[in-house]
Order: structure tokens, then sequence, then C-alpha cells
């Protein structure tokens, strides 16, 4: 059966085809769509198996590595900054080893394209001295994840599968193979010098993680292409857009691509002794330089070390011609100017009730408070000018936290108005909201609820009654895991309710002045990206301006910033674009002129 | 081959790259894409690349696409510049959209109208290879009226 299958896609298919039945994973770009498909392909071959968005990677991480434990193949899917959050479970996983298959599914992201970081994490399968396999093309994520889970099992130990944005995001026509229901057999064999280890076991396991990857080490997964006299190292996508120049300009006799499939580990002395066969070697790798930093004598080696191969931004295969023209084998007339798209500055959603909630914010507070953000579509409360840290998971509270103690010991006082998404409330926030709460830090934390984890494709939420599958979940309140940590002002209000948020704002306010805890404020609105919330949504027959009345302030696209209020450069008044407004009318707050109006 | 198609999110424009995939895949060939979406979800660029039968990445620089699909008009000079010189733009004009719009509910369906076009501009693909496909997806009818609107 052939299918026109994306990078993550093809993740999903690879692993369940190789026995996996137990995928948790938590939702970030470029990695969102690897656990979907497996509930899709679950339900379409009516296969047993357990594939679920966790609370958090390093939620996912564990409880995968537990279902490991019982002699099922596992996998866990996240983003490269999602390992980050898993790092304490990953790292000791790889001491302890697996049992049956275990497969840590990593998306990098270069560029970065939505990301805090373009870190690599081939470098974190060195650090925990795990296998890492990279595909270059959808059609070998596939093939490469069907291998990781066979890897993993014959060492015992997890593998690491590394893709980036730009394989994971591509598609391609791919084979797959049969997906059969298999009986699961799960049990649980006791050993405590293994899974409960004191520090004197753990050498043990150290030293036979050792023997594993000296053991995998002495197979290297090199390749060779083409016939010239020219050396290129490379791995993944890079070698995908290497291989496309090659054919384009008829490099064939020019260079030889050594790519390799396994950046590691790699046998140093064979990578060495091919190397030493050759006067040029320039090594193209996207991430980081993980493949360059084993070549043991890197002394002729063109890469990043002597600033050959751009250090930061991701290897585009506009970067890579150029550095191909640097290293002599290529020629080519730069592209005149290269055409850009029409700059559109990413933007809430026309309607997003977290437009309504960040102007609230803003009208109480103006230039008083430092607003801490979060990681999610609320990071765009930027542009209206309420949010000043992004930082990461979680970060909005902590950050919150620790400006007010900064303040507070110098006998100086801020407000402090911290913002996060209900997802990454129960990702990350909780935890220091109870730091809040026990060390008595005076902030106010507003929840904004739009009952889906948006920006990365509305995945459910520990706050929805259904799960991945749309089964029924248990949904779990945010006002009573917020009141059970002892918080005393909670309010929760529609975030459409622009009036009454700000009569909220004003009563947090005052509650932090003379209170040594935080308020917390649950703003809550359905996102309108969804189909449900959409058509949910309350809409007003007709939103307009009244050209009489507008003074082409613009004082509404400043501060309410819905990218359906468009200005008219000829009559010089806002006017509505009606193919992207959906009638909510909340604009017709931030007009001082009353301006815009609605008709019921 | 070398295809770009550029839309906005909501539009259809990744129907049209799945519609095309099915039509090379029923022809035995190879077909590759790569997707990049903006930040922005309603109302942002999505752009599309696709190769058949050629590359191995799913990549397509400017001055280099032998098509490029266009199916919202203020990325009309950004579509133009990835076509080679011998390339060819695939656009609807206003009146068409409208009338799409209008008589079968939703502009997704202009997808079907500019596959026709590219139908008759190109040798690979003959109107049957299209059809099969149009016909079996969810819309298949209107989808193929939208089509049969776009045929030269």
């Amino acid at each position: 059966m052939k299918l026109f299958l994306s990078g993550n896609e093809a993740i999903a298919f690879g692993l369940i085809e190789a026995g996996v039945r137990f995928i948790s994973a938590y939702p970030g770009t470029p990695s969102s769509e690897v656990l979907p498909t497996a509930v899709k392909i679950k339900q379409q071959f009516g296969i047993g198996g357990y594939f679920e968005w966790s609370v958090n990677e390093k939620a996912a991480f564990e409880e995968a590595t537990a279902a490991n434990f019982s002699g099922l193949s596992v996998a866990v899917v996240m983003k490269q900054v999602g390992l980050n959050v898993a790092m304490d479970p990953y790292m000791n996983t790889a001491i302890v080893g697996s049992i049956g298959g275990f497969v840590v599914v990593v998306a990098d992201d270069p560029g970065p394209h939505s990301s805090q970081t373009e870190q690599d994490s081939r470098f974190l399968a060195q650090f925990a001295k795990i296998p890492v396999l990279e595909p270059s093309t959808p059609k070998e994520a596939y093939e490469f994840a069907k291998r990781a889970v066979d890897l993993s099992k014959k060492y015992s130990l997890p593998v690491m599968l590394r893709t980036t944005t730009r394989v994971s995001h591509s598609r391609e026509d791919i084979a797959v193979g049969r997906i059969e229901d298999v009986k699961l057999k799960p049990e649980f064999k006791k050993n405590t010098d293994r899974f409960a280890a004191t520090p004197h076991f753990r050498f043990l396991l150290h030293k036979e993680l050792n023997n594993k990857i000296r053991a995998i080490k002495g197979k290297p997964g090199f390749r060779i292409f083409y016939n010239g006299n020219r050396l290129l190292i490379t791995s993944g996508i890079s070698f995908a857009y290497l291989c496309d120049i090659v054919e384009e300009f008829g490099l064939h006799d020019k260079v030889r691509i050594l790519k390799i499939d396994m950046p590691f580990p790699i046998d140093e002395l064979k990578l060495q002794e091919y190397v030493d066969r050759y006067n040029d070697v320039l090594v193209i790798e996207e991430g980081y330089p993980v493949i360059e930093n084993q070549i043991i004598d890197r002394r002729r080696i063109k890469g990043r070390w002597n600033g050959f191969v751009p250090s930061e931004g991701e290897l585009t295969i506009d970067v890579i011609k150029g550095l191909l023209r640097d290293f002599g084998v290529l020629e080519f007339k730069e592209n005149t100017v290269a055409v850009k798209p029409p700059f559109k500055r990413p933007s809430l959603c026309p309607g997003c009730g977290h437009r309504s909630a960040f102007f609230a914010i803003r009208e109480v507070f103006k230039n008083q408070a430092i607003y801490t953000g979060d990681i999610g579509c609320y990071t765009l409360g930027l542009n209206l000018k309420a949010v000043d840290t992004v930082h990461c998971m979680g970060a909005s509270v902590s950050f919150a936290f620790g400006f007010d103690k900064a303040f507070s010991i110098a006998g100086d006082f801020k407000y402090i108005v911290a913002t996060i998404g209900d997802s990454t409330f129960f990702h990350s926030g909780i935890t220091p909201l109870i730091d809040a709460m026990h060390n008595k830090s005076r902030f106010i934390l507003v929840i904004l609820d739009n009952a889906t984890t948006a920006m990365t494709g509305n995945q459910p939420t520990p706050a929805n009654p259904f799960n991945a599958a749309f089964d029924g979940a248990n949904p779990i309140s945010i006002e009573s895991t917020v009141r059970s940590l002892g918080v005393e002002f909670l309010r929760v209000r529609d975030a459409y309710d622009i009036e009454g948020l700000k009569t909220d704002l004003k009563e947090a306010k005052q509650y932090i002045e003379t209170h040594s805890k935080p308020a917390v404020l649950i703003f809550r609105h359905p996102c309108v990206y969804t189909k449900e919330g959409l058509s949910l949504n309350p809409a007003f027959e007709d939103v307009y301006v009244d050209e009489a009345k507008c003074t082409g302030c613009k004082i509404c696209i400043n501060r309410f910033e819905c990218p359906s209020l468009l200005f008219d450069e000829d009559t010089k008044k806002v006017t509505i674009d009606l193919s992207t407004c959906i009638k909510c009318g909340q604009c017709i707050y931030s007009c001082p002129y009353n301006a815009i109006k609605v008709k019921k | 081959m070398k295809l770009v198609i550029l839309g906005v999110g909501g539009m259809g424009s990744i129907s049209l790259s799945k519609t095309i995939a099915s039509m090379a895949i029923n022809r035995g060939l190879a077909v590759k894409s790569s997707e990049i979406h903006g930040m922005a979800k309603k109302g942002g660029l999505v752009e599309i690349q696709m190769k058949i039968d050629e590359g191995l990445s799913g990549v397509v620089l400017q001055g280099e696409a032998d098509f490029s699909f266009v199916m919202n008009k203020d990325y009309t000079d950004y579509g133009q510049a990835f076509l080679k010189r011998d390339g060819r733009l695939i656009m609807a004009d206003r009146d068409t959209v409208e009338g799409i719009v209008r008589d079968l509910g939703d502009v997704r369906f202009v997808g079907s109208f500019l596959l026709a076009r590219f139908i008759g501009y190109q040798d690979v693909f003959r109107e049957d290879d299209a059809l099969n496909v149009l016909e079996k997806l969810k819309e298949g009818e209107k989808n193929i009226e939208a089509f049969k609107r776009g045929l030269i």
C-alpha cells in the first residue's frame, strides 16, 4: 500500500509496524503529528495499544519507561525543548537500559521556525550514550523508525530517532507494510539491582552501557555516494539537499558523499581513515557539529570549528549551495534578488479570547506592570504589549515569583501580571504556583483557558473530557486545582466580558497590594480555531466602522491588534476585512470614539 | 516536474497537493513535497513545494518551478519568482473564485479548478488521472464540477 506520508506520519507507521504498542508524547512543533497518526493507525487497523498525550514530556518519558520495563516496545515523542523537560528520566533510562524496543523520537527545529532554541538533540544522544539514527527523507524516517526498534531490542538500550522540521514536514510516497494485532504479554521481572539500583550498581550499569555502545560502534552506518575526489560528510536532511544539488548541477564526478545514518556512536578510527584519503573534506550537518567533533584530526576539515559552515540558522539548500561554491566544486550565479512573500507578522486569530484578555490587562496596568508570558499562542500577547518575557514552559509563573522576590528583598513592590495557557499550566505552571503560595509571593496569574492546546494543532488538555482518540477522559478542573493550593483570590470569567475582566483585574490588583499571596484569574473562552469553538462563538449580524466617526487614529489597530482591522490609506479610515472577521465584535471596546459598531 | 502551491490557511492548498500526489502515485511516479506553514494560523501563508519523478528532497527553489499555483493574489509576485523561464503561473481570476464560492459554497473547490488548468498545460497527467482521484474525495461531485469549469 503506497501512501503519501509526512515524515512524522511515516515515523508512526514504522514504529507500530515494528511492534511498538505504547507511545506517550506532549505536543510541540515540529513533532506533533506522530501521536495522532498512531491513534489513527490503531483505529484503522484495530490493534491494541496505548497511544496518548501526557501532561508533559517528563511524565511521558517515565510512563513509557515503566511500560517498557513490562516488556512492551515503546516510544516517546517530543520536540527538542521537550527533551530538556524529560532529561532526568531520559538519562536514567539510558543507564538502566530497555527491555523491549524503546525509541526516543525527537524533532529538532533548526531555524528555528517555532522554538526557543536551535539545539541539536544528537548531542543529547551522545551525552546519554545512546545511539541516534537520523533520517534524510520521510521514507528513511519510516525505515529508521523500524531500525531504531530493532537496534534497541538487540542491545537493550533506548535509541533516539532524530528528525528535523524539514523531514517531519515533508511528504513522500511510501510503501508501508502490514500492521497486525499482536497479543501483548506484559510481565515485570523484579530486579532491584537494576530497577532500583543504588550508586554501586549504577556504576556497573554504566559500564554495561559503555560496552553496548562499544559493540554498536563496530557496525558504523556509513554509505558512499558519487565518484568525485572531494569528500562531503553529511547526514539527515542535508544529504537530501546535497543529492538534489549534485543532480541539478551534474557534480557526480566532482564530489564523493559519505552519508552517516547513525551520527552517534561513530567508529572514530574508521572515520579518520576514510577522511585521510582526501585532501579536501567538508562536513555539512544540520544542527551542531556532532559528526564533525567525532573526527579525531579536524585540522584539514572544513566545517564549523573553523567558521567555514555557519554555526547558527538552518542549512537550507541555498546555504549549502553557497558552501559548495566556497568549497570550489560548484559555480552558480546568485539568484538576483530572492522574492520574499508579503510580510505578515504572526498574530492571534480574529476573535481569539486571548486578545480580549490581553487588551483588558493592558488597559488596567498600562506601563505599571512587569508582564511575564509563556509558551503558546498567547506568546503573541507581545503584540498587545502585555508580554515582556517568554522563556520556557511554565516560566511565566516562576518568573513572576522571581521578579516579586527580587523587588521585595529591596523593600520595593512591583505589579507583576503572569499569563499562561491551560495546557502549559498543567505542563509546568502548577509547580511554581505551589512555590509562590508556600513562599508568599505576590503577583497576578491569569490563566488563559481556551480548552485546547491551540498552538500545536488543538490537541486535548487534561481539562478536556476526551483524549487523543476522542474517547472519554476525566476532565481536571483548573479552578479546583488552584483552590486546592490555598489560593484565596480566584475569579473565573468569559474572556469576551472585557468590562468584567477589568473589574477582576482591578480587584486582584488591590488584593496583592495587601496580601502576600498570588491572585489567580481564569479568563476562559473556547478557541475559535476549532470547528466547535467557531460554531458556538457569539457572532453579531454585522460589525462595521462608522466612517463619520472614525478619526483614523489607529488606536484600535495598535492596541487591539486584530488582523481583521485594516487601515485604508486612501480614506485614512479603518475598515474591516470581511474575509477574516468572525463578527465577534470585541474590537468595539478598543475605539475611544465608538466608531466601531455592531448590528445585532 | 517541480511545482509550488501558494495559498492561505484553510483554502485547500494542502488538499490540492495531496490530490496531485495521489495522481502521481497512481501512475507509479515518485512524489515528494515540503510544507511550510507560517506561525499565524488564520490567513497565514501555506507554501507547498513538490517534486514529481525527480529529486530526493521536496524542496523547490526560486527560478526552478515548472508550475506555480497561486491561490491568493497577494502571493502572485512570490509565485512568479519560483518559475523557471518557461514556467507557468496558474491562478483563478476573481470572477471564477466568486462563482465557485457562490455555486459550490466553498472557496476550497478553487483548487480543483486550478488542477484542471494544470492538466491542460502539461503532458504527464491527463484528465482521467485527476477525475479518478477527485471522485474519491469527500465532496467528489463538487470538486469535479469545479474541475470541469477549469478545463481548457
